[in-house]
């Protein structure tokens, strides 16, 4: 039973995440987290870190992440099925009609006010994760030396993210 | 062909990190320069198709460019070949995290990794606004979703309903 709520789960995480990566955390956040309380506040920012140091896109990682956490290989298996069963039906349709469709004026509107909206979710994720990440004079320099690395020095995210763990290795407190 | 195309997806999948954005010069070099599977303007429209499209971007564009190369049978496997690198990774760590996630040095890498977390997305949030036409007119409607979902816990799903409602809405008017 605990497989096919999974599925469908995923399934709206994938339906309703627009806007790419970052924008999808705040959909993932308030069914995973929120709703089913599947995984903690802490661990849900362990899944967003260990998602941006493996291949591939953050959904697809924090949808096989979740899965193994609750229901072993299987879990994860249909987890990522879920997330991606909602791109393979739209992306489908979608390539083979999109020449026809983006001259549609209200096709062109839903996106343009739907980028928007991507920035808001954005912007709430980093509402829900500050609280429980940046909380001491440690965790606030941290983040303004990884934010000003990646911001005015290109560094990139993977890089970033091997430095900062073992900055922590050698100087955090357990 | 058929094996090609799951290969060259296999290799996007797996020499991507960091997700979304960061695949897409890789896969228009392979698709578009080293392959010649689509011209460069074909890559363009699927590349607006898959940011306007639910989902991972580098999944959107995996399944455009595979249906486009040879068919729903083109379309799986380039699809099977961009997230199969992911998958086994994540389950392996997975594996790996739960026996280790207790250890001190694990727990002592997380205090610098969440912040550093934070950070990354702080980045993109700037990169994102400044390209979603953002002014001093609409920036309240960002704002007001940032905070319905990031503070009352608002899902996003009605949100986004609302939204498309809305712009049909706008341009029916």
């Amino acid at each position: 039973m605990i497989l096919l709520t999974m599925l469908f789960t995923f399934f709206k995480i994938g339906l309703f995440s627009f806007g790419g990566g970052y924008a999808i955390l705040a959909m993932i956040r308030q069914e995973v987290v929120i709703h089913h309380a599947w995984i903690t506040e802490a661990e849900f920012v362990q899944v967003v870190a260990i998602s941006q140091m493996t291949p591939g896109p953050i959904a697809i990682n924090a949808a096989t992440f979740i899965g193994y956490q609750k229901a072993g290989v299987l879990g994860s298996l249909i987890c990522t099925f879920g997330v991606i069963l909602p791109s393979l039906i739209i992306m489908l349709i979608i390539t083979m009609s999109y020449l026809k469709l983006k001259k549609l004026p209200w096709f062109q509107q839903i996106f343009k006010r739907l980028r928007l909206l991507s920035v808001g979710l954005i912007a709430a994720a980093l509402i829900m994760i500050m609280g429980n990440a940046v909380r001491d004079w440690y965790s606030v320099a941290i983040f303004a030396v990884c934010f000003a690395a990646t911001w005015r020095y290109k560094l990139n995210p993977f890089t970033m993210l091997i430095l900062a763990a073992v900055f922590g290795m050698v100087f955090g407190s357990a | 062909m058929l094996i090609r195309i799951f290969l060259t997806f296999l290799k996007i999948g797996a020499f991507t990190i960091g997700g979304g954005y960061a695949m897409i010069p890789l896969i228009k070099r392979e698709v578009c320069t080293r392959h010649g599977w689509i011209t460069e303007e074909e890559f363009l429209d699927g590349l607006a198709a898959a940011q306007s499209c639910p989902g991972p971007i580098a999944v959107n564009i995996s399944i455009y460019t595979g249906y486009h190369v040879r068919g729903k049978a083109g379309m799986l496997l380039a699809l099977f070949g961009t997230i199969l690198p992911s998958t086994v990774s994540i389950i392996i760590i997975a594996i790996l995290f739960r026996q280790y996630a207790e250890q001190t040095l694990v727990k002592r890498a997380f205090t610098a990794l969440n912040p550093a977390v934070v950070a990354l997305i702080a980045v993109p949030l700037i990169q994102m606004a400044k390209k979603s036409g953002l002014n001093a007119k609409n920036a309240w409607f960002p704002l007001a979703i940032a905070l319905a979902v990031g503070l009352l816990n608002v899902s996003p799903v009605y949100l986004i309903l609302l939204t498309i409602a809305f712009a049909v809405y706008e341009t029916r008017r």
